[in-house]
Parts: structure tokens; C-alpha cells; sequence
């Protein structure tokens, strides 16, 4: 027990009076939070959209409601089933009625062309279908089209980063170009909330000019106006000849043209073309060749970058043969 | 200086007693300098001797542990005997890489003051493995007392150069040499001795081998993973000890990258998730092919506006098919592009080691399925040709569960994963004993797993995986099941049903894994190095998962059995350090101890006595009573006081300088008036 003085302080000559760190202490967390406050300031200038899909991404992550087997769409199981191709419904009774001809038409096409079978088309209404079991939707672009609700963007955005691919059509190609009107502004207006990559027009030796015909340009009705597709990255032009590893095996989520494909591609219900392009042979010719550009994406779609890859084949065959002969 | 110069005006000026003067100022200058005598106290010091033991394992061999113990209390006594001699004991133990005398050595030295110390005296079998840390030179002389006998000899097994990796069914080497050291008697010279061989403990083969030179063993590792290769000698009579008779070599089995075909039947949606999945593996060498247009379709293109190629059907399968380590069938439906004998070349591939992987579409069911070529009497399950097209929850069975390639996915409860349904499937009968992993609707087989010869077959009977992927309700974990699936086919060690596996965690400490299929496990037979059997009982942990931690009671070689399941595990160091050499000789002391002036000698022909020489002289020889060694007593002293007189008092100098000076005033005034 150590006895108390009144008036008296006790001091003891071993220890030395600690230091008060509270205020250096918080002279340090107010710095800290000052760095914090500006590096977050920095980050999101220019940012916003990373952030935005890092939200959507979280938001995606989340597990969807679970459907229940009587609730689940019979025409989205087919699209699963047979990979039906799908068209957004744009309310514009004319143009859903040609997008419906038209994949209808590429259908066939494929049918009688090629090993893909595709069942009947489906129109997709953004803000009520999911779209996890498409594999490719066409979007025809009009200046009276509402713009989906947000929860459709998350799903979009989804469906675009999981593989699969949006066509955008502003089936302007008569007209763009020449200073009038066009669907530009529609078209900025309803993709901008997407997560689209930096696009460039597509280059000459894309896979998409060689994954089942060899073509030189994607006409529709309209021809000779630039389509735009993903800009290929550094990497992957740096890599060329080395079958280079990404996700989603390198594929365009989005091309983007002004060539009106659907109705180049769109057949009436009694098998003739339902509308005309262009005149005589030439116009014919014009339409087989969209039907190619038809089949060659949709087999981009389904194969990715297969066909690129094959370039590489003989290689890896003659490295096997040469493994054998090096082999004892 | 000043002296000189008023000598020389003195001589100069002709002044008779400059020779005075010139004394008179050297004497000053004398005194300034100030000589004075030192008187030193000095007290002597007493010399120190270190005498290290080496107790190490080596000298655990029978009798050097009494000769060691002799030595050391002779040397003691016979230290404590001489005058002002001070002894310092050091004791050097085993350490876990092998015999540090040399570290010990130079942390005695170093702790004793260099000038006092008189002699380093080393008992030990002078195989010490830390030849680096030994001291440049010594100030006194180092004796190393060797321990053993004269007829000690030994045969060993030195494992030269044994690689740590190599490619599966790629020869490696393995360089080694049976070694005979010491005096080996005559009935022992054979010039050929037995060397016992296997491979995971498998298969002993005993070869004879020429003693004493370097020879290659070739060795193919057979699997990925550990193959521990045993070699042992068999024992000589006589030899000092047999646990450098033996080695485990683990060589990791690494396998060359896989080369996976990929053949896809049509275009279809999921075909981007087997690319996905295959480019993004780094191990994997993918060759695809996709029919993109089948034989009863044209369209009258001409052929330079098509990019299509023929698929190169009997360079893959006739002539290449051996290459492949995976064939994926995607949707593959029977439309003639393949000629019944290249479907026969197919189960015979897989028959032969190879693997096939089935992921069936709607065609299954179909009069094109692949299930009525020549390969359906290789495939796990039977089509009924019905095709279910109702929403499932895939699940997993209690073999899937248990197996490792579905083992841990879906979360902690098997009636309700946690991922979303698939649209579409079509309904088999599994075949044999073909293992069903997952079912889908009704309870019908989903994942069907089979061994074919000494092939794999994977059957998944639905082709809509990709639904996971896209994250429809959900999503579920497509590219890990798809990953397992396919390297499971390629035998993955890891996805193995059944499998032993021994994880050394540290040191003796070891936790075994035992993975089955069955509904228990265990106890496991562990046999030691000394051939006794224990029981260890397995616990379960996890379906299909029981494991144990043990502690060995010593390093050296296990074997684990369980059943069927056998296992090599190689404790410690095979050949432990202390038992690489193991005859007494002291090479690597030698040069120290020539430089130092001591001596090698050896315990077996008595505790040599000991005697103090001068430095300088020969620190050992044969006296009457036998050997002896010497330590050179340092005569290291320490000053204890410091005495300071001056030559000559104050008072002296004065009346020296006055002297002078008058004897030179005198002298000039004596002449001056002559």
C-alpha cells in the first residue's frame, strides 16, 4: 500500500513519463483517410462503367431465383434444345415480323447447308425472358424502341459476358453515312448500359470471313458499309501463330452494322424472298452472299475461333510426327 | 638545432667554449625528451586445452562409444595433471546434417583468447560433413584421436546422381556405385555383389553388380506422381553396418502435355465450353475438328468460296491415334465419315490405355448413335432411345460422392445442390460395373465412369453442361466437372478411386489418405525399415475418405498395404548422413593438422600420452609407454602494473646544463685575457 499525499504527486525516478501517441495517431489516420478519399476520387474518374459492371457482376453472382418446372418457358427450353436463334421484340409489329422472317430464313439456310439445325425463332422480350439459355440474339435497332429496365441490362450484360453474342442492326445502310438521319442515336441510347469492349470494323483475316465460306464483306439488303466487332487485343495480335488462351475463346460478345440482315436473309411463308434487293443478278447474288455471312456467323457463334485454330493443325501433326521419328 | 647554431656562431666568433656550449644545449634538449626507465609487473596465464567428443550417430557404432568415453577421461586427467593447463570441454551431437565438428572446432577457438591456447584434441571417427566451416590455421596443435579399429571395413551403396523429375514412359537415369571402404578381409573380396531392385515396392529383381564402379540404372517412371525406386544391397558379414545398404529414390513422374482430339459432331452450343475449357488448359494440346457440313449436304458453292477442309479421318484414326491421350466425342452422330474399322481401331485404342469421353446429345438415342458402331460394346451405358426433355436437377450418388471426380461439388448437402437444372437428356441402362456419378431426371444415369482393358470411358448423357456456364438459375461448376472428367480419363493420380496417399508433413510426421470407393478402410499395414507390422486405423472423413496421422518411430523406408493398395513411402534421409561413411579416417582433417603441427591417431592402439613440447618441435611420438601427444604451453602472461621513473631528477639536469655552461663561460674567460 503506498500512502497518498493530498497536494503531493508521487514521482518515481526508474520510469520515464510515456508518450502520448493519440495525437500523432490520429494526425496519421486523417492523412490516411485524405489518400483513401483522393485514390478513391482517382479511381472513379473514368472508371464509372468498371465499377458499374463490377456491381452487375456481383449482382450476377448472386443465385438467380430458382424456376420451378411449370414456369419454365417451353420455347426457351427449345432454344436451348436446338439453338434456336432469337430476336429482340421491339414492338414495331413490321420489323418484329422481319426479324422473325429472317432468322426464320437464315434457318433454312443452315438447315440445308450445314450440320447446324436450328429450330424455330424466338422473339425475346428484354425485360421479361432469360437469356442464359440463348445463344445468339439479333437486335434490330429503331427510333421508337423503349429502352429496357435495368434488371435487363444485368441480364444482358450476363449474356454477353458468358459467351454469348448480340447482333445489332440499325438497318440504316442505305442512308448512314450521308449526313441525314440515322440510328446512331437509337443505337447509343439503348447499348450504352452494356459492357461492350473497345470495337474497331472488321479486319480482312477475322475469323468470321473463313468460319464456313470465304467472304470478303457482310451485305445484307444494303451492302459496303464498315461492321463492327470487338478490337482485337495486343496480346492476342502479339501471340498470332501461338493459339492464344482467353475467355470465352476470344469471340466478339457484340458485332455491330447498318446492312439489314434480317431482311436480306427473310423468306414469307410461301418460301420466296420477302424482300427485294437490289436488281436482277446482282441482286441475287447479294442475297446468297448474305446468306453466307448468315451461316458463317452463326458458325462463329457456335465454334469461336475453331476455324483459326486450324491453322495450327498441320503443325501439330507434323510436331507429332516429328516426336515419333525423334523417339527411339 | 638551436645548440648547433650557437655552437657554430661560438666557434665562429672563436669563442673558446663552444664545445661547452654546444653540450650545455644538447643537454637541455636531453632533458626536454625526458628518458625514463618502465618498471612492467607481469602474472602468467595458463594455457588452455580443448578437447571436443564427437558423439554423433557414426560413433553409436559397437565399441566407439567406450573408446570415446576412455579417451576422454585419460585426456582429462592427464590435462588436469600438467601445470597451468585448463581443459575446455566440447560435445558435438548429431545434428540433422550430419557430424558439424568443424562448426565446433572453430566456435571453441574463437571463444578462447588465440595466445593461450595450447592444443585442440579431437576424438571422433573423423567423418565430419562440414569440412568448409574448419579454421584456416591454428596457433597450437590440433591432435584428432580416431575412434574404430584397424579391420573396421564396410561396403556401401552411393547413389551418384538420381534425377528428381522425369517424363512418364521416358528412360531416366540413375548413377550409383557399391563401395567398399576400410580393410575388407578376403572372404568378402567377391568382385561381384547382389543389388535388389523395384519399383514402388513391386517386382523385386536382384542383379549382381561389379564392386566399386560407377554404373547406370535406367529407369522408367511408370505413373505421375512419386515412383520410389528401392535399391539395396544385401549385407556382408563383418561390415560395419548395413544402413547405408539401401536407398529410396523418389522420382516425380511428370507427364509430357496431353494431347486431346476433339471431334464435334455438329456445331452446337455447348462446343464453346469444351474450348474454353481445353485452350485454357495449360497442359493440353487440343486438336478439334467440327463437322461442319455432313456428307449428304451441298449446296453447290464452289469449293475456292469455302473454307472448309477434309477431315483428316485416317491420319487420326489409323495412324496417329497412339499420340492421343483423350478422344472427346461431342455430339458425335454415326453418319458415315468413319468406316467401321476405324471405330474398331478405337476400342482397341482404349483397350490399350487410351480414353474416350462421350458427351451425347439427342443423337444418343438415335439410329446414329455412336452406341451401333463398332465402339458401343466399349461404352458404359445402353440407349433405351428415349430422350427426356423435362428440367432436372442433376445429383450426385453415392458413388459420386465417394468418386473423385464429382467428390465435393454441389455443396454439403447431396439432396439439394447448389446449382441449376438442365433442360435435356437421354435415358441409358448402365452396362458391367460401370460406376454412375451423377443421375439426372427420373433418376436415370447422367455421368457414367468405366475402365475398358486398361482404357477409360466417360459417358455424359447430356449435352446441355453448358447451361452452367451460362449461369442459367444459377449456373454450376461446369469447367471444374468437365476438367475432372477429362483428366480422370487421362489418369490423373489425383482423380484415382481408389488411391493411398502419404503427405510427409514434417519430419516422422506423416498423415495417410486413403481414398476408395468402398464403404471402409483400413487398419493399414505399415511395415518399418525393420520389418516390423503395425496396424493403423483409418478414420473416416468425408465419403469415400478416411484418414490417419501417424508419427514413425525412425527414418527409413515404409511400405503401406491396405488390400490391394501398396505404397513406398521413404522417410528421412534413405541413407542417413551419418552412416555415408562410416570407417574411421580423417581426410578432411588432415591438411589442419599438418599445418598445425598435431597428429592423427588412432584410439585402438591405446590413449596416447600426453606431454607439453616447445612450439615448434614435434607435438607426437612413440614413447615407452606407447603413443603420445603433445601440447605447447604458451607462456601468455598478463601485465599487472606499470612503473614509471625518470633517468635523472629535475635537479640533476640543472646542475648538468649550469655545469656545462659555466665549464664553457670558464673556459672562454680563462683564455680571453691570456
Amino acid at each position: 500500500m503506498r500512502a497518498t499525499w493530498p497536494g503531493a504527486t508521487v514521482e518515481t525516478v526508474a520510469a520515464t513519463p510515456g508518450r502520448d501517441l493519440k495525437g500523432a495517431l490520429l494526425a496519421a489516420v486523417a492523412l490516411l483517410l485524405a489518400l483513401d478519399a483522393i485514390g478513391s476520387a482517382w479511381l472513379g474518374r473514368g472508371r464509372r462503367r468498371g465499377a458499374l459492371a463490377a456491381v452487375a457482376l456481383a449482382l450476377a453472382l448472386l443465385p438467380g431465383p430458382r424456376a420451378q418446372a411449370q414456369d419454365m418457358d417451353p420455347d426457351l427450353m427449345r432454344a436451348a434444345a436446338d439453338v434456336a436463334l432469337a430476336y429482340v421484340v421491339t414492338g414495331d409489329t413490321r420489323i418484329d415480323q422481319a426479324s422473325e422472317q429472317g432468322l426464320a430464313g437464315l434457318s433454312q439456310a443452315l438447315r440445308s447447308r450445314t450440320s447446324v439445325e436450328p429450330g424455330q425463332p424466338i422473339g425475346i422480350d428484354l425485360d421479361q425472358d432469360d437469356l442464359s439459355l440463348l445463344t445468339f440474339l439479333y437486335w434490330p435497332i429503331t427510333d421508337a424502341q423503349p429502352a429496357p429496365g435495368p434488371q435487363a441490362y444485368l441480364r444482358l450484360n450476363a449474356f454477353l459476358r458468358s459467351g454469348g453474342m448480340i447482333l445489332f442492326d440499325t438497318r440504316d445502310g442505305d442512308i448512314a453515312g450521308v449526313g441525314g438521319p440515322d440510328m446512331s442515336q437509337a443505337l447509343r441510347r439503348l447499348a450504352a448500359p452494356l459492357d461492350i469492349p473497345p470495337l474497331a470494323p472488321i479486319p480482312d483475316d477475322h475469323v468470321l470471313t473463313r468460319t464456313f465460306y470465304l467472304l470478303d464483306d457482310f451485305p445484307g439488303r444494303w451492302q459496303g458499309n464498315p461492321v463492327w466487332a470487338e478490337a482485337p487485343t495486343v496480346a492476342a495480335e502479339a501471340e498470332a501463330g501461338v493459339p492464344f488462351r482467353q475467355l470465352n475463346d476470344g469471340v466478339t460478345p457484340v458485332i455491330i452494322g447498318g446492312n439489314s440482315w434480317a431482311e436480306a436473309w427473310a423468306v414469307n411463308a410461301d418460301g420466296y424472298a420477302a424482300f427485294p434487293i437490289g436488281q436482277g443478278w446482282e441482286g441475287d447474288r447479294q442475297r446468297e452472299m448474305a446468306s453466307r455471312f448468315g451461316v458463317n456467323l452463326i458458325m462463329y457463334v457456335l465454334t469461336g475461333n475453331y476455324k483459326s485454330d486450324q491453322v495450327h493443325v498441320p503443325a501439330l501433326l507434323d510436331r507429332l510426327r516429328t516426336e515419333e521419328i525423334l523417339a527411339p | 638545432m638551436l645548440a648547433v647554431l650557437v655552437a657554430g656562431f661560438a666557434l665562429w666568433r672563436g669563442l673558446q667554449g663552444w664545445a661547452w656550449r654546444g653540450l650545455a644545449g644538447l643537454a637541455a634538449a636531453l632533458a626536454l625528451a625526458g628518458p625514463a626507465l618502465e618498471l612492467g609487473t607481469r602474472a602468467a596465464l595458463s594455457d588452455i586445452v580443448i578437447l571436443l567428443d564427437d558423439r554423433s550417430a557414426s560413433q553409436a557404432l559397437p565399441g566407439r562409444g567406450a573408446q570415446v568415453d576412455q579417451a576422454v577421461d585419460d585426456l582429462s586427467a592427464g590435462i588436469a595433471a600438467l601445470p597451468g593447463t585448463d581443459l575446455r570441454r566440447v560435445t558435438v551431437a548429431d545434428s540433422d546434417d550430419g557430424t558439424a565438428l568443424a562448426t565446433a572446432v572453430s566456435r571453441a577457438i574463437a571463444a578462447e583468447p588465440e595466445a593461450r591456447l595450447a592444443g585442440v584434441i579431437a576424438v571422433t571417427d573423423g567423418r565430419l560433413h562440414d569440412a568448409q566451416m574448419l579454421p584456416q590455421g591454428l596457433a597450437a596443435p590440433l591432435h584428432v584421436l580416431l575412434t574404430g579399429q584397424p579391420q573396421d571395413w564396410d561396403r556401401r551403396l552411393v547413389i551418384e546422381e538420381a534425377p528428381a523429375f522425369g517424363l512418364i514412359g521416358q528412360e531416366v537415369t540413375i548413377r550409383l556405385r557399391v563401395e567398399d571402404q576400410g580393410t575388407v578381409p578376403d572372404e568378402s573380396r567377391t568382385g561381384s555383389v547382389n543389388l535388389r531392385l523395384s519399383v514402388d515396392g513391386e517386382d523385386e529383381q536382384t542383379v549382381a553388380v561389379p564392386l566399386n564402379t560407377s554404373l547406370s540404372l535406367p529407369v522408367t517412371p511408370g505413373h505421375a506422381g512419386q515412383n520410389v525406386v528401392q535399391i539395396a544391397l544385401d549385407d556382408a558379414p563383418g561390415e560395419l553396418t548395413d544402413r547405408n545398404n539401401a536407398a529410396a529414390i523418389s522420382i516425380n513422374g511428370v507427364r509430357d502435355r496431353l494431347r486431346v482430339l476433339l471431334v464435334s459432331g455438329e456445331p452446337h452450343a455447348g462446343e464453346r465450353t469444351w474450348r474454353n475449357l481445353l485452350k485454357s488448359d495449360a497442359a493440353v494440346d487440343l486438336i478439334h475438328f467440327t463437322i461442319l457440313r455432313p456428307p449428304d449436304k451441298f449446296d453447290g458453292v464452289p469449293v475456292d468460296e469455302l473454307s472448309l477442309i477434309a477431315f483428316p479421318t485416317r491420319e487420326l484414326f489409323l495412324e496417329r491415334i497412339d499420340d492421343f491421350d483423350l478422344i472427346i466425342f461431342d455430339r458425335y452422330s454415326v453418319r458415315g465419315i468413319l468406316p467401321p474399322e476405324y471405330y474398331m481401331n478405337i476400342a482397341r485404342y482404349v483397350e490399350e490405355g487410351g480414353a474416350i469421353l462421350v458427351s451425347a446429345g439427342p443423337e444418343m438415342a438415335s439410329v446414329e448413335s455412336l452406341h451401333l458402331s463398332p465402339l458401343g460394346p466399349i461404352l458404359p451405358a445402353q440407349p433405351t432411345g428415349r430422350v427426356i426433355e423435362q428440367p432436372f436437377l442433376p445429383r450426385l450418388t453415392d458413388d459420386g460422392r465417394r468418386h473423385p471426380v464429382t467428390a465435393g461439388l454441389g455443396g454439403p448437402d447431396p439432396d439439394a445442390p447448389d446449382w441449376g437444372r438442365w433442360l435435356r437428356m437421354s435415358e441409358v441402362t448402365p452396362t458391367g460395373d460401370a460406376q454412375v456419378a451423377m443421375t439426372g431426371a427420373e433418376d436415370k444415369p447422367l455421368l457414367i465412369l468405366d475402365r475398358v482393358g486398361e482404357g477409360r470411358v466417360a459417358l455424359l448423357t447430356s449435352d446441355q453442361v453448358w447451361l452452367w456456364g451460362r449461369g442459367f438459375e444459377g449456373g454450376g461448376p461446369q469447367l471444374e466437372l468437365l476438367r475432372r472428367i477429362a483428366h480422370w480419363s487421362m489418369k490423373e493420380p489425383e482423380l484415382e478411386e481408389e488411391a493411398l496417399l502419404a503427405d510427409v508433413s514434417d519430419g516422422l510426421a506423416v498423415r495417410f489418405t486413403r481414398r476408395t470407393m468402398q464403404d471402409g478402410a483400413g487398419p493399414l499395414q505399415v511395415t518399418g525399415p525393420d520389418g516390423t507390422v503395425t496396424q493403423v486405423p483409418l478414420a473416416a472423413d468425408g465419403p469415400g475418405r478416411f484418414v490417419a496421422d501417424w508419427t514413425a518411430p525412425e527414418p527409413g523406408l515404409y511400405r503401406l498395404a491396405d488390400g490391394d493398395m501398396r505404397r513406398v513411402l521413404a522417410l528421412g534421409p534413405a541413407a542417413p548422413r551419418e552412416f555415408e561413411e562410416t570407417v574411421a579416417d580423417a581426410p578432411l582433417l588432415a591438411p589442419l593438422v599438418e599445418a598445425s603441427g598435431g597428429s592423427v591417431q588412432r584410439l585402438s592402439d591405446g590413449v596416447p600420452d600426453l606431454r607439453q613440447t616447445r612450439a615448434g618441435r614435434a607435438a607426437s611420438g612413440d614413447g615407452l609407454g606407447g603413443p603420445w601427444i603433445g601440447v605447447t604451453p604458451r607462456d601468455a602472461a598478463t601485465v599487472t602494473g606499470l612503473d614509471r621513473r625518470p633517468l635523472l631528477p629535475g635537479w640533476a639536469w640543472l646542475a648538468l646544463i649550469a655545469g656545462l655552461i659555466l665549464t664553457g663561460w670558464l673556459a672562454e674567460g680563462r683564455r680571453r685575457p691570456a
